[in-house]
């Protein structure tokens, strides 16, 4: 079985991801699955049901017990599958009692409640391994994705769960009378045999199988899925498949044929296990040779005898590394003495300063409460002081700072005289039309960005400012500023003359004062 | 057969030809995520009806209370997933702490009549008991949608990519330009590999490298060495200073 033939996409996912991209693989050969789960598990089911006739609220146990069975094969397939050699038919078809045979025993007694049954099986199944050292991998590989095969049990044991009783529920309308149980009855006596009929049990049976075709192969390949992810990470398949393409890329096809020798053998450690028996025999009796050499050669280039000869000293001298020195915090309490405290007290009662003391203590006990009061007093002063700081009010509105310059006129207060609507009638009487309106406008939009707080930019337009003031809500003011702004870009960019009357308004009604600090 | 390789992510084109792919969640996780909800809801909804139940029968009658608590689980039922995944993150709290989000098939944000759509078709969903339909509909369709996302146009997919932390490990290699020129793909993995070496042990790294031995020339520890240099120069064509600098993520770890 090789790398490059593989038809799944490779890459270190989450692994909730990687059950996801179980489901995807099994989606993909969901018929021929199918098909040789009516071949194998079926025969076995109807074995199940003769032999449990008489007692059918057991069947639904049994076919559940024996789950580990139905996944082999399915995982067989799909393992071939994704290394792109479909089996066929026939092909499963002989391989059946052998899936079922090997480890069967442990799956089906100590190990039928492992919570990683899906996650242990393709290391069991798949990697030619035996005993002791089946366990030891399972554990290895556990290490890195045992938790994700235990939720990942968890997940389809609760779908399963519910697709069960979503089947029994949407179905029971169906079902005759005489197969419908007696619910009151059997609430008053919990006695199921008299109150629930065979046919119900039978019913329930025949939904849990079709509830385990349905969710079981899903299980499988998500199991499959994790096992494969934990091989990606820990030996970087998929690193190995992007250089075994680059490494065809740029050879040609002579050198390709060499290398991908040297390559079958170098993979031998790691694919070996998916090698399907009788496949490239004969290109294997050549490798076999080279072998020895290559599996030798990375081992001896950075060869340590001594170390390699005695693990324990390896892993002391590893531990000794700065990895893994151990830091610790320590932390000290302090711890009233009372003991001590008690054998002052006594000699000081006795000791003629006494009262004294007593007084200092007094004066340092005041000084105290007074210091702790004065950072209290403080405190509070400090944050009504800053009290903008912690009260927002939504979305704050006023821009930080209010804009000087606005369309190239500067709007301080200190660039304005003291009384505008008088300056710009002296400008008006002057014949200084412009000067006059340039007055009152820059005057309105000093007191609308300083007092009220209208949010204008310094880039902003006439019109953006006559907006923001409408959007600001004092309509006396917006009404005003309108009309305002209206003659000011009359006379600003189209030089035409304002009337008399207008300006005379303008000045009238000029609402920017201070009314007795109602500002 | 290349073609058809099975994978996790699943490309959308977009009407204006451009093509973003969508890590899209499976039902297992979303069915967790589902559970972590139904937990939250039974909660609150126990936690209120408790409260009604206790507060206000003397208030307004025992009658008129259970009608307000009624009313609240109606609420709580129909527009618990609205609201939150209409909201600014996407995602309930079940599908937060699985992260997960719901998103528009486009990979938008869904809107608030795609996540109305897509609740309100739960009850389709739900049929023939304890979401039958959703979970084989979930399980045969490419995007593991349900027929709420299939109406609404959404997907559940992973929140976001987690970073790789990956152990500091100075790499004493000399930085030397690729001989040859290589793929985007090609660079990507001369990258993974330097990234992921730390986590293999020193037999796998050197039968890694001598995989890419086209590349490099020879094979051994100098063709792990030539490779690392060639990742190196990878990382940052620029040398800028004398010795190289650590792998990508190192500087977390330095203290």
């Amino acid at each position: 079985m090789r790398l490059e033939d593989i038809t799944v996409t490779l890459r270190p996912r989450q692994p909730w991801e990687s059950v996801d991209l179980g489901c995807a693989m099994v989606r993909r050969d969901y018929g021929g699955i199918m098909a040789l789960w009516a071949c194998t598990v079926l025969p076995l089911w109807a074995l199940v049901c003769v032999l449990l006739r008489s007692a059918p609220e057991w069947i639904p146990l049994a076919v559940w017990w024996l789950k580990p069975l139905y996944d082999r094969v399915p995982l067989f397939f799909l393992s071939r599958a994704a290394f792109g050699v479909r089996p066929t038919f026939m092909e499963t078809w002989k391989q059946w009692p052998r899936l079922w045979i090997k480890n069967c025993l442990p799956a089906l007694l100590w190990r039928r409640l492992s919570f990683i049954r899906s996650f242990a099986l393709p290391p069991q199944m798949l990697e030619g391994l035996r005993g002791a050292a089946v366990h030891q991998r399972i554990k290895t590989l556990a290490m890195d994705g045992g938790g994700s095969g235990v939720s990942t049990t968890f997940a389809f044991s609760n779908l399963e769960m519910a697709a069960w009783i979503g089947l029994m529920w949407g179905t029971y309308g169906m079902l005759p009378e005489s197969a419908q149980p007696d619910w009151a009855g059997f609430g008053q006596s919990f006695d199921f045999e008299t109150t629930i009929p065979n046919g119900f049990f039978w019913w329930g049976a025949a939904c849990h199988m079709v509830v385990v075709t349905l969710v079981e192969p899903f299980y499988v390949g998500a199991g499959f899925a994790l096992y494969l992810n934990c091989r990606t990470r820990i030996e970087g398949w998929d690193v190995e498949l992007a250089f075994r393409r680059l490494a065809t890329r740029l050879t040609s096809t002579v050198a390709a044929l060499i290398l991908a020798l040297l390559m079958i053998c170098g993979a031998q450690s790691s694919v070996q296990a998916l090698e399907p028996p009788g496949s490239a025999k004969d290109a294997r009796t050549a490798i076999k040779n080279l072998e020895g050499y290559l599996n030798n050669l990375p081992k001896n280039s950075h060869a340590q005898p001594a170390e390699k000869a005695d693990p324990a000293k390896a892993v002391q001298k590893v531990l000794k590394e700065p990895e893994f020195e151990i830091h610790k915090i320590q932390t000290r309490r302090w711890v009233w003495d009372e003991k001590k405290d008690k054998d002052k007290k006594g000699s000081r009662s006795g000791g003629s300063g006494a009262g004294v003391l007593d007084f200092f203590g007094l004066i340092g006990e005041v000084l105290l409460w007074g210091l702790v009061i004065g950072v209290v007093i403080w405190l509070i002063v400090y944050l009504w002081n800053n009290r903008h700081l912690f009260i927002s009010r939504g979305v704050s509105r006023a821009p930080v700072r209010a804009p000087r310059v606005l369309m190239g006129m500067n709007i301080t207060p200190e660039s304005l005289p003291d009384d505008i609507v008088t300056a710009a009638r002296a400008a008006w009487a002057a014949g200084d039309f412009k000067e006059a309106l340039s007055l009152l406008y820059r005057g309105s939009l000093s007191w609308l960005v300083n007092r009220r707080r209208v949010p204008i930019t310094d880039s902003d337009t006439e019109e953006d400012c006559l907006l923001q003031v409408v959007q600001a809500g004092e309509k006396r003011e917006a009404d005003y500023f309108r009309q305002l702004t209206g003659a000011w870009v009359q006379v600003a960019y189209a030089v035409m003359p304002v009337s008399n009357e207008e300006m005379g308004a303008l000045c009238d009604q000029w609402p920017f004062v201070e009314k007795g600090g109602a500002a | 057969m290349a073609a058809a390789r099975a994978d996790t992510l699943q490309s959308v084109e977009l009407a204006d030809g451009v093509e973003i792919q969508l890590r899209v969640a499976g039902p297992a996780v979303r069915s967790m995520a589902y559970m972590i909800d139904l937990l939250i809801r039974i909660g609150i909804d126990f936690a209120v009806g408790m409260a009604v139940f206790m507060l206000l029968p003397p208030l307004i009658g025992a009658e008129m209370a259970g009608g307000l608590m009624m009313l609240f689980a109606f609420f709580m039922e129909w527009f618990y997933n609205v609201f939150f995944e209409a909201g600014a993150k996407g995602a309930t709290p079940g599908q937060r702490s699985m992260k997960l989000r719901v998103m528009s098939v486009t990979g938008g944000p869904v809107s608030l009549a795609q996540a109305v759509m897509r609740n309100f078709m739960r009850v389709a969903d739900f049929m023939p008991g304890l979401y039958l339909t959703g979970i084989v509909c979930m399980l045969f369709t490419k995007r593991f949608q349900r027929l709420g996302d299939l109406v609404a146009h959404t997907v559940v997919t992973y929140a976001e990519v987690p970073p790789v932390l990956t152990p500091q490990v100075e790499i004493r290699a000399e930085r030397r330009a690729p001989a040859q020129v290589l793929t985007r793909e090609e660079q990507a993995a001369l990258l993974q590999f330097i990234e992921r070496a730390p986590l293999w042990a020193d037999e796998r790294r050197i039968e890694l490298a001598a995989l890419a031995q086209p590349l490099t020339g020879v094979v051994g520890v100098e063709g792990l060495r030539r490779l690392c240099g060639m990742a190196l120069w990878l990382q940052d064509p620029e040398e800028k200073s004398g010795t190289p600098p650590p792998l990508k993520g190192a500087r977390l770890f330095h203290t």
